[in-house]
């Protein structure tokens, strides 16, 4: 879908006329100029945003950060791999302002103790364990209606195209992120999501980020986002902040047997 | 003064049911303690009021928007309280635009209920309204009917002052109404339980409080089958004193919309069961920043009363060590612990499976979509001992002897898996969670 067509959905009013002056020739007045979007910049209408916690995706994303009053939808090859680590830098500010997050729906049981070194809170966290794809929409609405959550994190592995424009109109008075985490193969669907984005990871601590649907000019390449996950930090040797050598190495040697848990023939692992 | 009059419709014997005049009368205490009935109608006098609830215009908008839902056919607002019962029987709403004296000279005779009693006497002298009972000779009307007819007369116009019996806040709240027609449906009972509501809101306005928990009993007719019962009881809570109708409407519709009648239900019964004192909003010059929107607590009691609260949760840490047992999840509205409990600031996976998963090995390296590639560990977790559980007859105990490493999948990201250690040498690897 071309983005041009959903920047026009929430075309804001423009800002009231200056007083007149003569204008150079090719320059445009100050109104116009702000109402004026060209086809390569990145769009601007994006009222307030939330940092996303790397200046390599802030850079890429429209108004320097994940959007508020409106749906963002995080593409996965499958779900609970990276979701936290993605938005975890996000979610740090939202609970660090007082706000409440609220997880409509997880593929697993978020799990506290990991999710403290996120930045959460466990005064700050609700779990709302809806099933039915009915009810994790249902759910949603509701919440993202009332405007009362901080951050709204829903796992939707089946939507349609309409029910993300519902929510997506609901969305536009919520003054919270609210982050839609659906599976890979809607990448070929059309949403109503102004920003849509893509990730995976990579082998040495590392996400792997294509923002594939914004209000701009279209993203290609990958942006690679330095990422440890929570506590990790302090345990990982600058041996293991490399992992792909590792692996390159390990290929020919018993994993368990050369770190001597067990003690087992070497032969065994060569066969 | 400023007194409305809100007329109810008659039954059969031509007096509204006391039922609805008392629901009508405790919804009404909300605006003024001066609330009376009188004949088929409750008259209220607002006059002090008014700046309250934001002018006259305002107030008269609420009260006829509201009283309409409660069943009131006709809203009068005169200086006097016969008089505005006197126009509101004939449906004129606004009395306080001209004198009151000229208002009540173009009535009929009948809308003042003192003249019922002479009716045809009057009649026979040749009266239609009431102005034409004024022009009779003062004198002679007190001598030949009773002092009555003159009183009210007096009363009406304004010239003498009035006695009610104003009603009083009971204590307690409890309303039985009986429904239009026989309801089949569950959810079709929200549209009578809905005048309840609004008089239990307005009671509950009137004693500045809120209720936490109230009951819905509904009677089932006489023609029901013997296996009905006699009727049934909802019994709604919320999490902090509320009296918001709307917010209450929802939730009542929510349980609602669970329960299956029995039999078709023929009277309702609102009872409040828990009330408890209600901090008002400040009604402050400078305004809060205003949240559109209503508050997380009541969207997740709305989420709660249609999912089942066993499925809005919040966590609770526990200091332990194991990690099925670092957490559990408790309904929301339970309150916290104030304590915070003592963390650890070693790693842990932020999902966990609900039962770890057995993983396949290859060649003594553990398979979860392909090979994993063991990264950091082993931080053993043993114990458990003391945790003593009982499953059927076997009594046990949830002691766990692992080793856990921080495992590196090719597709699924890092992942936390352990080592079972068992007696003779029989290992096996699981996995639990994931860094997502």
């Amino acid at each position: 879908m071309p983005p041009a067509l959903d920047w026009l959905e929430d075309f804001e009013s423009p800002p009231p006329l200056a007083p007149k002056e003569p204008l150079a020739p090719g320059e445009l007045p100050r109104a116009v100029e702000a109402a004026l979007w060209r086809g390569n910049e990145l769009g601007r209408t994006v009222t307030s945003v939330c940092n996303s916690g790397w200046a390599a995706l802030d850079a890429e994303l429209p108004g320097g950060g994940w959007p508020l009053g409106s749906v963002c939808e995080v593409l996965a090859s499958q779900p609970s791999v990276l979701e936290w680590r993605l938005l975890g830098p996000a979610l740090r500010q939202v609970v660090a302002d007082g706000g409440q997050v609220v997880v409509i729906g997880p593929p697993r049981c978020p799990h506290l103790p990991g999710l403290l070194h996120e930045g959460l809170d466990e005064r700050q966290l609700v779990w709302v364990q809806a099933e039915m794809p009915a009810e994790r929409l249902w759910v949603t609405e509701q919440l993202i209606k009332s405007n009362a959550a901080g951050a709204i994190v829903a796992w939707l592995p089946q939507a349609r195209q309409e029910q993300l424009r519902r929510l997506q109109v609901c969305a536009q008075a919520c003054e919270g992120p609210v982050f839609l985490c659906r599976p890979e193969a809607a990448r070929h669907e059309a949403s109503a999501a102004p920003l849509r984005v893509h990730a995976s990871v990579g082998l040495d601590w590392e996400l792997r980020v294509n923002v594939f649907k914004r209000r701009g000019p279209v993203h290609d390449g990958m942006l690679v986002l330095p990422s440890v996950p929570g506590g990790l930090s302090s345990v990982l040797t600058p041996r293991l902040r490399k992992p792909s050598r590792l692996i390159s190495r390990e290929v020919t040697a018993d994993v368990v047997g050369s770190t001597g848990v067990t003690a087992l023939p070497r032969q065994h692992a060569l066969q | 003064m400023l007194w409305a009059a809100l007329v109810l419709p008659l039954c059969l014997d031509s007096t509204p049911s006391s039922d609805a005049l008392q629901g009508l009368g405790t919804w009404a205490l909300q605006f003024t303690p001066r609330v009376a009935v009188v004949d088929e109608a409750v008259v209220m006098e607002v006059e002090a009021s008014t700046r309250l609830f934001r002018g006259r215009r305002a107030l008269r908008d609420r009260v006829v928007q509201e009283s309409a839902d409660l069943g009131v056919t006709a809203v009068a607002w005169a200086p006097t309280s016969l008089a505005a019962l006197a126009l509101a029987r004939v449906r004129k709403e606004n009395g306080v635009r001209r004198p009151v004296g000229e208002l009540l000279d173009e009535l009929p005779m009948e809308t003042l209920s003192a003249t019922a009693k002479h009716l045809t006497t009057l009649t026979q002298l040749g009266c239609r309204t009431l102005g034409d009972i004024r022009k009779l000779p003062r004198g002679g009307v007190s001598r030949r009917f009773d002092k009555e007819l003159l009183g009210a007369m007096d009363q009406a116009y304004g010239l003498r002052p009035e006695a009610h019996t104003w009603l009083t806040v009971p204590d307690s709240f409890k309303l039985r109404v009986e429904l239009m027609s026989r309801v089949e449906l569950a959810p079709a009972l929200l549209f009578g339980a809905r005048r309840l509501l609004m008089s239990m809101c307005g009671w509950l306005a009137a004693r500045h409080a809120g209720t936490t928990a109230f009951a819905l009993r509904w009677a089932h007719d006489t023609m029901r089958s013997k296996a009905a019962g006699t009727g049934g009881e909802l019994v709604v809570r919320t999490a902090a004193p509320m009296r918001d109708l709307e917010h209450l409407c929802r939730l009542l519709a929510e349980n609602l919309a669970k329960v299956e009648l029995l039999a078709p239900a023929g009277d309702l019964e609102l009872e409040a069961l828990d009330v408890h004192s209600l901090e008002e909003k400040t009604a402050s010059l400078l305004p809060d920043t205003v949240r559109a929107g209503e508050s997380l607590t009541l969207v997740l009691e709305r989420v709660a009363a249609r999912l089942g609260p066993e499925r809005v949760l919040r966590p609770v840490l526990v200091e332990d060590h194991r990690l099925e047992w670092m957490q559990h999840w408790q309904p929301a509205p339970q309150p916290m612990a104030k304590k915070r409990t003592r963390t650890s600031g070693i790693p842990q996976p932020t999902f966990v499976l609900s039962e770890p998963l057995r993983l396949a090995t290859r060649g003594n390296r553990p398979m979860y979509q392909g090979p994993l590639h063991l990264l950091t560990g082993p931080h053993r977790v043993e114990g458990g001992w003391w945790h003593r559980v009982k499953e059927g007859d076997a009594e046990g105990t949830k002691n766990v002897v692992r080793d856990y490493w921080v495992a590196l999948s090719d597709h699924c990201g890092v992942l936390w898996i352990f080592q079972e250690r068992l007696a003779n040498d029989e290992t096996a690897w699981y996995l639990q969670g994931s860094f997502a």
